[in-house]
């Protein structure tokens, strides 16, 4: 039966070369994936890729122990490839082709991929892909009409252009790492996060979508280059703008508003059964929210002085302030909290630990989760499915999360064309495998 | 065609920070964007930082930066009578972006089903919580995002509060997202001539989140264990963020000497006694005098150099380390200065003033500022114009400050 218009994809058939790794790259491509583009990893079972498939390829239960839950989360299996919690997610309507791209007879399939694909994506350390055989020149050569899309971490050219970072160095490049933390305490103590991977992965998806619109209307590709940390510094205009405008430094303001809103916090809430670390963030952003969190506390004396009704007077007395909310919070369940405040029109939110996210009642009801199948990787479980929803096209997980040279079949012998016996060779020859060589998995 | 998203007009309809970051990262690629302001205009105008430390309707640094070549027409939503300019300027459009919230899309009636009723035309709404559910209703902001779809919970210290983001970060990351789905929808109209509604909500996208939030969210469903908020410290023995002469560098360097990252970062520090085989053994490594150990040793080290040297060392040695860079560093880095980070614009009503550039560098169709952003309604006369309004009708529609 043919496809009626209205369950096209927005991608519907554009092809990506996928050499992406870690968060930025493979959530950039994940993107495109969900709007239907057919998204093929590329994936060379002799390199272990760290922070690409898992932590590491043997997750035994006393390293996972050592490591915080959403790296060494794993369901026990004997295949951490296949089902990190860190990285599964990004491998949602992909497929994946194994190739040992450092032999001849693979850099050839690998040309015959780039030859059919609309797009190449690639954020491997700073030259690689030439040190493959593989570089601009010569992908345009295989595809005059690429789109080429390279992710480095501060730039293909430059002083910094060696440099080496996963999401939480480019945080620090990009101003990200001087801007959080607690206010009294130095940023020696900041925990790692991946802001940047998350904004950086956006923007990938961003450039290709464009220049592939572009292609559309002229038929020319053309190369990106996205430096991860100069991209990563427009999370934060006004700290770099003040800098450049004001000569003015900014520091970390813990909880605090840059939009002078007053209060604005996390406030611990009474213990719950056995759990204790339970916080509501509170956000007044305006006077009559304000009036609206001081008559919800009861109008207590404290808080009914005049020069409290505009936010410059609450900002002089700003931890009094907050004492005093904490003090009230301490008292109340966060839930009801939560619900009440909004009630009458205080912005007021739980801070929700993952496994309160499970359970809440607004994302059970929303399109958030959608729910996959158990499979030899996993159990069944209700997964993340894209953020944005389509009125007409079925952009959700359209197939589960890619494990390793799951489509290798389909690959080689449809889309490639191979005939069995060639197919058969490179199968022993260990190009095609579900798992990663004996030399990787002796490493670890 | 000169850019990527030439031809495409955007009817703006957004406010703030997540709208019009979408918006922006459209225009500056090349798409024409008509942004509509209220007549006090976008409450972005009233964040700082302040050009020349002037507050100013014209001068905030968040508008400027978030609304680089936009036009801005000002009209009077209250009004009942704008309602038919808002359906004019709409047929001008090939993408309408709005981010009121239920309640205020049906009291302007410019829900989507509305927009749709209009005419056929993609249509990208971005909400807190979307248009159903329990929570469809509450009100957001930077910290209350990061705090219920983010992942806030894990962030920080244990015994000490969870911690939000720098800035607005979290917001500013929901505007990118918004951007994917308008190019999504462009491209279903320009490949497969469908039309339809993207529908965006913040608390989706935090919790979609690759910063961790998925991962902690399938961590415990696959394995039960909730993500803490760490002790200090952290869990490498050689890694986290270190002191050096001239600030701070952040290095991971392994949990223990079997890390792949072990030996490049004793290797670039050069000490023998990191060499030693007891930094492999599990029993030593979980003791707590093992991280002090290893402090000793490296702690001085990055102490007496500076954040220039370590990084440059570690360049050599492929270490994975990086300063924390300010805001002033970033404003004034010659690197990234001479890669084009930077760009200075000129201002009709400001003069001169650098601007936070670009993103990625494309290689036909460069990112590009062709005006700054707009003033408060320069554009209402032309905009108007082009919907058919001849200049006694715009004169009239002032008369009644319905526009401005």
């Amino acid at each position: 039966m043919s496809k009626l218009s209205s369950d096209m994809l927005p991608l519907e058939n554009m092809r990506i070369c996928d050499f992406t790794i870690v968060w930025a790259g493979q959530s950039s491509t994940m993107y495109l994936a969900d709007l239907g583009a057919d998204c093929i990893r590329v994936e060379n079972p002799y390199i272990w890729n760290p922070a690409t498939r898992a932590s590491a390829p043997i997750m035994t239960p006393e390293f996972s122990a050592l490591l915080p839950p959403w790296m060494g989360g794993h369901p026990p299996n004997g295949r951490a490839w296949n089902n990190s919690p860190a990285f599964i997610h990004v491998f949602r309507n992909k497929k994946s082709i194994t190739v040992d791209s450092r032999r001849p007879e693979g850099l050839e399939i690998v040309k015959n991929l780039i030859r059919i694909s609309d797009v190449v994506a690639e954020n491997l350390a700073t030259g690689t892909l030439e040190k493959l055989g593989l570089d601009d020149n010569v992908i345009k050569s295989v595809r005059p009409d690429a789109v080429i899309l390279h992710i480095p971490a501060y730039g293909r050219t430059g002083a910094y252009r060696k440099g080496r970072g996963y999401g939480a160095h480019i945080d620090s490049v990009a101003g990200s790492s001087m801007l959080r933390g607690y206010p009294d305490s130095a940023p020696a103590t900041n925990t790692q996060i991946f802001a940047g991977d998350f904004f950086v992965g956006m923007h990938g998806a961003i450039a290709m979508l464009a220049a592939l619109r572009y292609r559309n209307h002229t038929g020319e590709g053309q190369v990106i280059e996205l430096a991860q940390a100069e991209c990563s510094a427009s999370m934060f205009p006004q700290s770099a703008l003040e800098a450049a405008w004001n000569n003015r430094e900014s520091t970390t303001i813990g909880n605090r508003s840059i939009e002078g809103f007053v209060p604005n916090g996390v406030f611990l809430t009474r213990k719950k059964a056995t759990e204790d670390d339970r916080w509501i963030a509170i956000s007044c952003r305006s006077n009559s929210e304000w009036k609206s969190l001081v008559n919800y506390m009861g109008a207590p004396e404290w808080a009914r002085k005049g020069d409290l009704n505009l936010q410059e007077g609450r900002a002089e007395v700003q931890e009094m302030i907050e004492e005093k909310i904490s003090d009230f919070t301490i008292t109340r369940d966060r839930d009801e909290l939560f619900r009440d405040l909004q009630q009458v029109g205080v912005t007021a939110g739980p801070v929700l630990s993952a496994s309160d996210a499970v359970d809440d009642e607004h994302l059970l009801q929303s399109r958030a989760w959608q729910n996959l199948p158990a499979s030899e990787d996993y159990p069944e479980a209700l997964f993340p499915g894209p953020p944005f929803h389509f009125s007409r096209s079925n952009v959700s997980i359209r197939k589960v999360p890619a494990a390793l040279g799951v489509d290798n079949d389909y690959l080689y012998k449809e889309l490639l064309g191979l005939d069995d016996e060639i197919v058969a060779q490179l199968k022993s020859d260990g190009h095609i495998t579900e798992s990663f060589s004996k030399e990787v998995l002796g490493e670890s | 065609m000169k850019s990527a998203l030439e031809g495409i007009t955007v009817l703006d309809l957004s406010s703030g920070i997540v709208g019009p970051y979408t918006t922006k990262l459209l225009a500056d690629l090349g798409a024409r964007v008509m942004k509509v302001e209220r007549p006090k205009g976008d409450p972005s105008r009233l964040m700082g930082p302040w050009l020349n430390n002037e507050e100013g309707v014209e001068s905030s640094g968040t508008y400027q930066f978030l609304n680089t070549n936009k036009e801005s027409i000002v009209i009077d939503l209250s009004k009942k009578q704008a309602y038919p300019v808002i359906t004019n300027l709409i047929g001008l459009a090939d993408l309408v972006v709005t981010s009121f919230s239920p309640a205020n899309a049906e009291k302007y009636r410019l829900a989507p089903r509305d927009i749709r009723a209009l005419t056929d035309v993609n249509t990208l709404a971005i909400t807190n919580f979307g248009w159903t559910g329990p929570y469809r209703d509450f009100t957001i902001s930077e910290t209350v995002l990061y705090a219920m779809g983010g992942e806030m919970y894990s962030h920080g210290i244990a015994g000490q509060a969870p911690l939000k983001l720098g800035g607005v970060a979290a917001l500013m990351q929901c505007g990118a997202m918004g951007a994917i789905g308008a190019l999504g929808a462009i491209h279903a109209k320009e490949l497969h001539d469908i039309t339809q509604d993207v529908d965006i909500s913040l608390f989706d996208v935090q919790i979609n989140s690759v910063d961790r939030r998925s991962s902690t969210i399938l961590a415990f469903r696959f394995s039960g264990r909730t993500q803490e908020r760490p002790e200090v410290g952290g869990l490498y023995l050689i890694g986290g963020v270190y002191a050096c002469a001239d600030g701070f560098v952040e290095v991971t360097g392994g949990v223990n000497s079997s890390h792949p990252y072990w030996s490049r970062v004793t290797d670039m520090i050069g000490d023998p006694r990191l060499k030693e085989s007891k930094w492999g053994d599990l029993d030593f490594i979980r003791k707590p005098e093992a991280k002090s150990e290893a402090d000793a040793i490296v702690v001085p080290w990055m102490i007496e150099r500076t954040r220039e040297e370590i990084w440059s060392a570690a360049r050599e040695a492929r270490v994975i380390l990086a300063p924390l860079f300010t805001g002033k560093d970033l404003a004034t880095d010659k690197v990234f200065n001479e890669r084009g980070l930077w760009v200075e614009v000129e201002h009709d009503l400001l003069g001169r003033f650098p601007m936070l550039g670009r993103p990625y560098i494309f290689e036909k169709t460069p990112w590009e500022i062709r005006r700054p952003a707009p003033m408060l309604g320069e554009d209402t006369d032309k905009i108007l114009g082009e919907c058919g309004y001849g200049s006694a009708a715009i004169k009239n529609l002032r008369l009644e400050e319905i526009v401005r």
